[in-house]
């Protein structure tokens, strides 16, 4: 079984050890964007964003449409230049020069909402491959970066020969994303990857991304709506509301924002608002609940003071 | 980057040269072309001059914007003045070599050049004060005689609306897709052009591909709203002519005539 750790690398090997580092791998100052200034369609889309970002840090980002998602990821890999502001990747300006947007490129993978629409080669492994070719490896590097990555996203060899226009939506959407970490972006940044698919289809995405996250101890970024996602998988979430952060946290602390969350148009998960409920009728549940495992053991341990209510 | 492009774009406003119906509109730039043709005076291009001020005053788009529409086509304009300058006869002023350079060439020149830009700011202000639907529906009632010699009237104007109401989800697509493959690493700027056309593949195979899907899921969601060509269809908004619309009519008509009357008397 291939991992890539077996992948040679061209940049220092960054390890388990090395998300112990102290120094965020992404730092972002006062960051401000405008579209369309000076027209009648001038839009204030970002007001001053700053943020640090670990190494090795799982980040679920939040916000109500228009609130800058979008925006604030694709400044993240020099796509969209600052009206104001700066970006540091590993304490260097991204937009300094073209030397670092292309650094930028390929350090920080950015994977678009619908990422199957990018999809444009004859066969599977040529679009995994797109990337790596464009970071100048070699065939070999490139070959042992492909079969990883589509192994990550649980795409089978058998399927690397196959065009990707006749697989099924799931599937396009693995390779999609198998097409981004092949580039092994020490930032994954991902933009609602799991939209559109079905249940079982958005744990297994996640689940292999998780599974990338550990092997490798790559930050993630993840832009999502499902509060119940983002709370499982994120060590961290940032809310964005009006183009500024309005919220950096865990989920616990996060979440325990309920009432300014709602008054953002954004929902909490069911398992708080369950939680909530009940409190109001004076079930004494303890602690920060947002998962079902969570809801069932303070349920439980409190089973005796139920049945006496 | 792509966003840019002012090619028939349409600023929302709520301005008397907004609100007027689309086809006076089309008739009064039809006018005002023909105009712009007649006029060769002093004195009626003080009048054209008088009538563009005045449209673009009354619909509030700044001089600016509608100076940037002329900008592509700078070149051209410099290249027909400067030839006229040349290629007029006439009192000669300053000559060297085979070149002579004309009293009339240089007034030909001006003339040229500021009838071109003229004509351009005059349609531009067509399409910045009037939305691509409302055009269409415009030329749709105008054309509407033709059906007469089986001409497919509304068809045409369908397929013009759409094209136009595609053209912006196409940009933005190509935006998208283009940003995407940016991201993997992709490099639309360097290389000779045999790499630039290689590089463009990235961009243009996904952008086919989704305009496919687009117009086969439009013709689905047409076809199950029962669309059926434009036999016996009705419209929400039916365009009704104002007093307004009368009064820019007469307005055309008499700087029409004052223009031909000014060619007439040679002023």
């Amino acid at each position: 079984m291939l991992i890539m750790g077996d992948i040679p690398q061209k940049r220092k090997p960054h390890r388990k050890e090395k998300c112990m580092s102290k120094t965020p791998i992404l730092k972002i100052e006062n960051l401000t964007h405008v579209y369309s200034k000076g027209t009648p369609f001038e839009l204030s889309a970002l007001n001053g964003i700053n943020l640090e970002i670990g190494r090795g840090e799982v980040i679920g980002i939040i916000g109500h449409t228009g609130s800058g998602k979008s925006t604030l990821i694709q400044h993240l890999n020099a796509l969209i230049k600052p009206t104001d502001g700066k970006i540091y990747l590993d304490g260097k300006d991204i937009n300094e020069s073209k030397q670092s947007v292309k650094e930028a490129r390929s350090r920080v993978g950015l994977v678009f909402q619908y990422p199957e629409y990018q999809l444009f080669e004859e066969t599977v492994y040529k679009d995994i491959a797109f990337g790596p070719k464009n970071m100048r490896l070699t065939p070999d590097e490139i070959d042992v970066r492909v079969r990883a990555s589509a192994q990550f996203v649980g795409i089978g060899e058998e399927l690397l020969e196959r065009s990707p226009f006749d697989l099924s939506g799931g599937q396009k959407r693995r390779i999609a994303i198998a097409g981004v970490i092949a580039m092994l972006p020490e930032v994954l940044v991902l933009d609602e990857p799991m939209a559109g698919l079905d249940p079982a289809g958005r744990r297994e995405i996640m689940e292999n991304l998780m599974g990338y996250h550990q092997e490798t101890g790559n930050a993630m970024l993840i832009v999502t709506h499902s509060m119940e996602e983002a709370a499982r998988y994120a060590q961290r979430m940032i809310v964005l509301e009006h183009g500024r952060v309005a919220m950096d946290g865990t989920p616990e602390q996060v979440f325990s924002r309920e009432k300014e969350l709602k008054e953002m148009g954004l929902a909490v998960p069911e398992m708080t608002e369950l939680a909530e409920k009940l409190r109001e009728y004076g079930v004494p549940l303890e602690g920060t609940i947002y998962t079902v495992e969570q809801m069932r053991d303070a349920l439980l341990s409190l089973k005796g003071g139920l049945q006496d209510a | 980057m792509l966003k840019d492009i002012t090619l028939g774009q349409y600023f929302p406003g709520n301005t008397v040269v907004h609100r007027l119906d689309p086809r006076t509109k089309i008739v009064l730039v039809l006018i005002y072309i023909v105009a712009m043709f007649i006029a060769e005076s002093f004195a009626s291009y003080a009048l054209m001059l008088v009538v563009l001020a005045s449209a673009i005053l009354l619909s509030r788009i700044r001089l600016a914007t509608v100076l940037k529409g002329v900008k592509p086509l700078i070149l051209v304009i410099a290249i027909t003045a400067f030839l006229n300058v040349f290629y007029t006869s006439g009192h000669i002023l300053v000559e060297f070599w085979i070149f002579k350079i004309t009293k009339e060439g240089i007034f030909n020149a001006i003339f040229m050049a500021l009838r071109i830009i003229m004509l351009i700011m005059g349609t531009f202000m067509l399409t910045y004060t009037t939305s691509p639907i409302m055009l269409t529906v415009g030329i749709e009632q105008l054309l509407g005689p033709l059906k007469v010699i089986k001409v497919p009237v509304h068809e045409l104007a369908m397929m013009m609306s759409m094209a136009l109401r595609l053209i912006p989800t196409l940009i933005e697509e190509t935006d998208k897709i283009m940003s995407a493959q940016k991201a993997r690493g992709a490099d639309f700027d360097t290389g000779n052009l045999v790499q630039k056309a290689k590089a463009l593949l990235p961009i243009l195979v996904p952008l086919f591909i989704s305009a496919f899907r687009r117009a086969d899921e439009l013709a689905v969601a047409m076809e199950s709203r029962c669309y059926h060509g434009g036999e016996g269809r009705t419209r929400l908004n039916v365009l009704t002519m104002g007093g307004r619309d009368y009064i820019s009519f007469a307005l055309a008509v008499a700087v029409l005539a004052g223009v031909i009357t000014l060619a007439h008397f040679g002023l």
